[in-house]
């Protein structure tokens, strides 16, 4: 039950400015430890408790990996850009970093099914192409827009 | 002296059927629990992580192919077409190992567990069989042409799929301690049975 309110409150709160799968996926992320696969926020546990904050991400994190794997690849594409944009990196470096580490294998829940999260990874290597060859080739931006 | 002759052939066959069967390396106690476990394992893979209908549709969407073949250059295309590729054979691959883990199970363990009766059993025989057929049929259609050709036979192999799973899930059902409600609960409204 206190699992369910925390989550909601997850939602309502930290995640309300955030509209896109992706954006929740890589904040959802950030708030765990490699190590312990646990996830933490301070004002959430004093008000729950640490397990409960925990398994609230969790489930929160779940949802919004499904929303992205189920995401079609033009929308991947816009919620990647926006993400770009949103960021203080500049694009090129952003984009070879991303093509080098793939970062977005670790913005996955550790529960995820294999299956869903090699075809996530696949979609996104996909969008990564859309995005740097529109920045490359302006030409085909046209097109798009 | 043909009489001698035929029971010393038949003798001969039962010893050389003994041998081989003293030779098994690795054989598998009836009722094992691993035997258990992997059909379980098969199941809930099938159920929460191949065969949802969103997901399923998600891999062979035709919109995708749409977007990249007008908004994309050639490369990207490649791409595309590569990566399509490389998971609807994913895909079909290990839809097939767990259907085959899951009739290794029902042929093997399951009238441990659960009493199916004969028409069940021969059905059941029929659905694997067909299932296992139609995603090699699968395997070589995306290998030759790619995911896009085949996406009309895509939906009938998830249906077959999804019977099979709720039979075995009815044989499984003991291990739930709920019943197998509780089970099939966890596999989310989309997947089809």
């Amino acid at each position: 039950m206190d699992v369910q309110r925390a989550s909601d409150d997850v939602r309502r709160r930290t995640l309300a400015g955030m509209t896109q799968p992706l954006r929740k996926c890589i904040y959802l992320a950030s708030m765990r430890d490699y190590n312990s696969g646990l996830y933490y926020h301070d004002g959430l546990a004093d008000q729950f408790s640490a397990e409960v904050a925990s398994e609230a991400l969790a489930n929160c994190h779940k949802e919004a990996f499904q929303d992205l794997v189920n995401s079609s690849l033009e929308s991947l594409v816009n919620q990647f850009e926006d993400y770009i944009a949103a960021s203080q990196t500049p694009v090129t470096g952003l984009l070879a970093v991303w093509a080098r580490l793939e970062p977005y294998r670790v913005v996955i829940p550790v529960a995820a099914d294999p299956f869903a999260a090699e075809f996530l990874f696949s979609n996104l290597k996909i969008a990564l192409a859309i995005v740097e060859e529109r920045l490359t080739q302006p030409r085909l931006s046209k097109r798009v827009a | 002296m043909i009489q001698l002759i035929l029971f010393l052939g038949l003798g001969a066959v039962f010893l050389v059927l003994l041998y081989f069967f003293a030779r098994r390396k690795d054989p598998k106690p009836e009722g094992g629990a691993q035997a258990l476990l992997q059909a379980h394992h098969a199941i809930s893979s099938l159920r929460t992580g191949l065969l949802p209908m969103d997901l399923v549709d998600r891999v062979f969407a035709q919109d995708d192919l749409n977007f990249v073949i007008s908004k994309s250059g050639k490369q990207v295309r490649e791409l595309f077409r590569r990566e399509r590729k490389r998971m609807a054979l994913l895909w079909v691959d290990q839809v097939r190992r767990h259907v085959s883990s899951l009739r290794e199970f029902h042929s093997g363990q399951s009238r441990l567990y659960a009493r199916l009766n004969f028409r069940t059993e021969l059905g059941l025989a029929l659905q694997f069989s067909s299932l296992l057929v139609l995603c090699r049929v699968l395997q070589a259609i995306f290998y030759v042409q790619g995911p896009y050709s085949a996406r009309h036979v895509v939906g009938p192999a998830v249906s077959v799929a999804g019977k099979v799973c709720a039979v075995s899930e009815r044989s499984l059902a003991f291990l739930e301690p709920t019943g197998s409600d509780a089970f099939r609960g966890s596999a989310g409204p989309h997947v089809a049975a």
